[in-house]
């Protein structure tokens, strides 16, 4: 079982050492979208006036990405440079809104937010989206798994057609549906590296 | 073993000169040992603010017994800064809440901390990682 968590989910989440001080609060979450995976976090200070702080975390510096705060071994964790946002520009904000299209040119609904895998990688798994009526009459929003090679843009995100087939309705069960989504995945060209597999169903 | 709230507020009394000291504010707990490194005291006169475990003879019911005025009062300097563990927020070091503090178990001969005390379950006092003004943050258990 994989935990799970979305990217706005992690917005003023408390940044604590295992000190037991907190430093910082996520401001956002920056992606490197080619990779699919958490480049790291930008900061702000805690507190009502605080405003950005210079210091960025990157992923590699964190300890747990946890339901109550994002711990990290010590202050040092902290970087003092700006975390580059990737060269095409597809940082977490032009990818909340973008419409979604299946690789058979279907389009499936629109962008919520992104989901990530809370481990040591930071990656990307899947999205919510807000579906449009002509997937599904009965879900008005849903999460679907990535396809292995990421295909974002600003404009639009490009996942397998048979994700389709791997829809779920909350965040836990999405878990599995991950999985499942996997497994078919390497079933379907067994063998090709997991790396680069996902083409039409 | 006794708790953090029965120590609070106890007379710190000299056994050479049988003189007080002042009144148990507050335990101060080394992370890394696992131990109480001090006790803050209220009402202190002589600057004597805070005593070192290692100058502490006896804790018990009614009172805590130091040596001599001469062995309280060296080495304030030394002593960890104080961060007050008693109604701070848990956290697991995987970023879980746990709750508050609501007591502290400790060894009042060997000063060890032995178990914290919160709403949602007890916490060996083996986990403790850290104390910050934030939380104190413990380790995650080993199932």
């Amino acid at each position: 079982m994989i935990p799970l968590v979305l990217a706005s989910e992690l917005t003023k989440r408390v940044v604590v050492t295992l000190g037991g001080e907190a430093v910082a609060q996520i401001r956002d979450t920056v992606f490197d979208a080619r990779a699919g995976r958490v480049t790291g976090f930008t900061l702000s200070g805690r507190g009502l006036l605080a405003g950005p702080l210079k210091e960025s975390l990157p992923f590699s510096g964190v300890h747990a990405v946890g339901p109550s705060a994002v711990m990290i071994p010590s202050e040092a964790s902290l970087e003092r440079r700006e975390l580059t946002v990737g060269a095409d520009g597809s940082g977490h904000g032009q990818v909340i809104g973008a419409p979604v299209l299946t690789d058979q040119g279907t389009e499936i609904g629109t962008v919520l937010d992104v989901v990530i895998e809370t481990g040591v990688g930071g990656r990307v798994v899947g999205f919510e989206i807000a579906a449009d009526e002509t997937m599904d009459r009965h879900r008005r929003k849903a999460f679907i798994p990535r396809g292995e090679t990421l295909a974002v843009s600003g404009r639009a995100l490009v996942v397998p057609a048979h994700a389709r087939h791997f829809l779920a309705d909350d965040l836990p069960s999405f878990g599995a549906q991950v999985e499942a989504f996997r497994a078919h995945t390497a079933q379907q060209y067994p063998g090709s590296p997991a790396t680069e597999a996902g083409g039409p169903a | 073993m006794m708790m953090f709230t029965q120590v609070q507020g106890l007379p710190v009394i000299t056994a050479d000169e049988a003189e007080p000291l002042g009144r148990v504010e507050s335990l101060t707990i080394d992370a890394h040992t696992g131990g109480i490194a001090c006790l803050r005291l209220s009402g202190a006169p002589r600057h004597v603010t805070a005593i070192a475990w290692q100058a502490v003879e006896a804790v018990g019911r009614d009172a805590v017994i130091v040596r001599s005025r001469a062995a309280a009062g060296p080495g304030q300097g030394s002593l960890p800064a104080h961060q007050e563990a008693l109604g701070r927020r848990v956290l697991t070091e995987h970023g879980a809440a746990h709750g508050t503090v609501k007591d502290i178990a400790f060894d009042n001969t060997t000063g060890r901390v032995l178990t914290l005390y919160t709403a949602l379950g007890d916490i060996s006092g083996d986990r403790l990682l850290g104390i910050g003004s934030y939380a104190v943050v413990v380790r995650a258990e080993t199932s």
